[in-house]
């Protein structure tokens, strides 16, 4: 019994004097990604359901793109973080961004026009920039810069799906009467990610990136 | 054997030794071009006693001529005290001796070793001379040494040969004193070295004497790296012009030139699947600059001689030091044009490319071009596709920035370990986006982004 013992914990030692020639686990591309985390992280991947029943099927399809999502036998399934904007951070950061795309499509002049005419009808969401940040194409932007990204497998059409669906919920879901539940959503984010990553939140106020 | 036969044989033994001893030396290298030379000087003063009508000059030049013909052979040497070197250069480059030959000069057609020193009337000739800087100062090479092989510096392990007047490492040695190289005349090669360096990006990695980022190691004592920490010893990988070096021309000017005139992937130690090494080692993160012929051959020499004069020898006194004046910042008529030269002046061309059009290698890094990784690639499909790694090509990107976004992107960096990796067992890409904010000031960063921004490709996205 005691010499089976001995050659367990033999074995045991060399195993261990092995480790130090076997490299480390590193980390994920999405791993890396929440190592430097927002506020939008803290926030749900994904919406209610009666609220994405509510948008049009077109935006709608933008969603479920940006969920990883690709549709098989008339059904949308999850496609294993391989395609979408879950392929590099959870669908936490785009659905809780701060961003505020006006409405005007491809159009800068008509999204500018949208944009003069929201700071008149609610000059209250462009007083707190961790709330909201209205700004022309924005998403536009933002989603054409991670599909430049080397190894980001979005197509030009699933981008365009994605920024439309951006474009309409965040018109939607953080304006008009539904501003007030956005802006306690977005400071209990706030308030929540100060607590949790209290350097990275000095870090990102100093940036004014929180 | 008796004690006393031992002793006799190991006497004349002994005997044997020291003839041997005075047989070689009397059969040294430089002794027949001592010789030589004085014969030739002999001849050369009874041709001119020939030809002079003036018997008394005639009577001179015979003179000359019975002294040459006469005068002992011996080491010659030039004692630098400053530099506590010790030149003996002159034993067999006589004509080059101030004592031997005053005028420094010798009759055309005359070669080496014989010939006097080039350029004697020059400025440059003229301001260093020889029986105070004596020739290694600016030559390199063993002084001490008396043998060609030997004083030329092309032996084993003799880390400092002679500096290459026909490629203008030479040059090198303006550099180690004179900050203001850069205007003197003589110095145009290392001139055009340190523009080179500047133009490719060079110092968007390496850092010299403070001025530049530290990605890379810096270069302001390149000239003094040992040999131990070249290469890993492995000078097959070092070639020039296609050709392995010979054990005797190793050394840091073939190391330097060896960078810019191979892909530098294939001169420094690696390796990439972890074979020797508990992590996976990474080729040098340096791009190829023979790849469309960005570097070409003069251009490569011409930054070998700038970085030849990069020596923090403790021995140059600091009275021999010019120091250089402040570089003037050019004007610009448009923040564009600013926008540009501060992507020069940086480096920024040493990861994005001249004039930011292409993104250079980054090994492991993902890129355009690359297959799926799949592990039961074989290795050379494995390296094939690591290599194809790349940094940002940035007018791809420049659309999808505003400009305080760009600026903040610039200022902040994006650190090595963000990189993300085409084979997750290879090594972590090299290179990365240091912090510039504590470099670029704020005028040349909103420049700067200024310019990048109006690199941007037209947008074909569709949306």
């Amino acid at each position: 019994m005691n010499r089976k013992w001995i050659l367990i914990a033999a074995a045991a030692l060399l195993g261990l004097t092995a480790v130090p020639g076997v490299r480390a686990a590193e980390m994920t591309d999405k791993e890396k990604a929440l190592a430097s985390p927002y506020s939008n992280d803290l926030g749900p991947d994904s919406l209610p359901e009666e609220t994405v029943k509510s948008y049009p099927a077109d935006i709608q399809k933008g969603y479920h793109i940006l969920k990883g999502e690709i549709q098989k036998d008339g059904k949308w399934v999850y496609n294993n973080g391989k395609s979408g904007c879950v392929q590099c951070h959870t669908a936490s950061r785009p659905l809780n961004s701060r961003f505020l795309e006006p409405e005007g499509g491809m159009d800068d002049a008509a999204q500018t026009a949208a944009l003069g005419k929201l700071k008149k009808a609610q000059p209250e969401l462009f007083k707190d920039l961790t709330v909201w940040q209205p700004e022309v194409k924005v998403f536009n932007r933002y989603v054409k810069r991670m599909m430049n990204k080397p190894g980001c497998a979005i197509s030009k059409p699933e981008g365009k799906a994605i920024w439309e669906f951006l474009e309409y919920d965040g018109a939607h879901r953080k304006t008009g009467a539904n501003a007030e539940k956005w802006e306690a959503h977005r400071k209990k984010l706030v308030a929540e990610f100060k607590e949790k990553y209290p350097k990275r939140y000095e870090e990102l106020k100093a940036a004014n990136d929180l | 054997m008796g004690y006393r036969k031992l002793f006799y044989i190991s006497n004349f033994l002994m005997l044997g030794v020291f003839v041997w001893a005075l047989a070689v030396d009397n059969n040294a290298e430089w002794k027949p071009y001592q010789s030589k030379y004085f014969q030739m000087t002999a001849d050369n003063f009874d041709k001119q006693a020939a030809a002079e009508k003036d018997p008394k000059k005639a009577e001179v030049f015979r003179a000359q001529a019975k002294a040459a013909r006469h005068a002992p052979l011996e080491i010659r040497q030039i004692i630098v005290g400053d530099l506590n070197r010790f030149d003996r250069c002159t034993t067999c480059h006589v004509a080059m001796d101030e004592y031997t030959n005053p005028t420094l000069k010798t009759p055309a057609g005359w070669a080496n070793p014989y010939k006097g020193h080039p350029k004697v009337d020059e400025a440059l000739v003229k301001a260093h001379p020889f029986t105070k800087y004596g020739c290694t100062a600016c030559h390199e090479g063993q002084g001490l040494a008396t043998t060609v092989a030997g004083a030329h510096g092309h032996v084993m392990a003799w880390e400092s040969p002679m500096l290459s007047v026909k490629a203008g490492h030479i040059q090198g040695s303006c550099v180690k004193c004179h900050g203001n190289f850069e205007t003197l005349k003589g110095a145009e090669i290392a001139a055009k070295g340190r523009a080179q360096f500047k133009q490719h990006g060079c110092y968007g990695c390496h850092s010299i004497n403070g001025w530049g980022q530290s990605v890379s190691v810096g270069l302001e004592a390149i000239a003094d790296k040992p040999f131990e920490r070249i290469a890993g010893y492995n000078y097959n990988r070092v070639r020039i012009d296609g050709q392995p070096l010979p054990q005797a021309e190793w050394n840091i000017q073939n190391w330097i030139l060896a960078h810019l005139t191979n892909d530098p992937e294939h001169v420094t130690p690696n390796d990439p699947f972890a074979e020797l090494n508990a992590e996976p080692i990474p080729p040098s993160g340096m791009a190829n600059f023979t790849k469309n012929g960005e570097i070409s051959r003069s251009d490569a020499d011409a930054i070998t001689a700038y970085l030849s004069g990069m020596t923090q020898e403790e021995l140059i006194p600091y009275r021999w030091h010019v120091p250089a004046p402040a570089e003037r910042e050019p004007h610009f008529a448009d923040a564009k044009a600013h926008g540009h030269f501060v992507f020069q002046k940086y480096g920024c061309a040493g990861c994005h490319g001249l004039d930011a059009k292409q993104g250079r290698r980054r090994f492991n890094a993902l890129g355009k071009g690359q297959a799926p990784y799949d592990e039961k690639m074989s290795k050379d499909e494995l390296f094939a596709n690591m290599e194809l790694g790349a940094e940002p090509t940035l007018p791809d990107l420049m659309g999808t920035y505003t400009h305080d976004e760009l600026v903040k992107k610039i200022a902040n960096g994006v650190a090595a370990s963000e990189a993300k990796k085409w084979n997750p067992n290879g090594p972590l890409p090299m290179v990365f986006m240091p912090v510039w904010k504590d470099k670029i000031s704020k005028n040349e960063m909103d420049d700067l982004a200024t310019w990048l921004l109006s690199t941007a490709k037209k947008d074909d996205s569709g949306f």
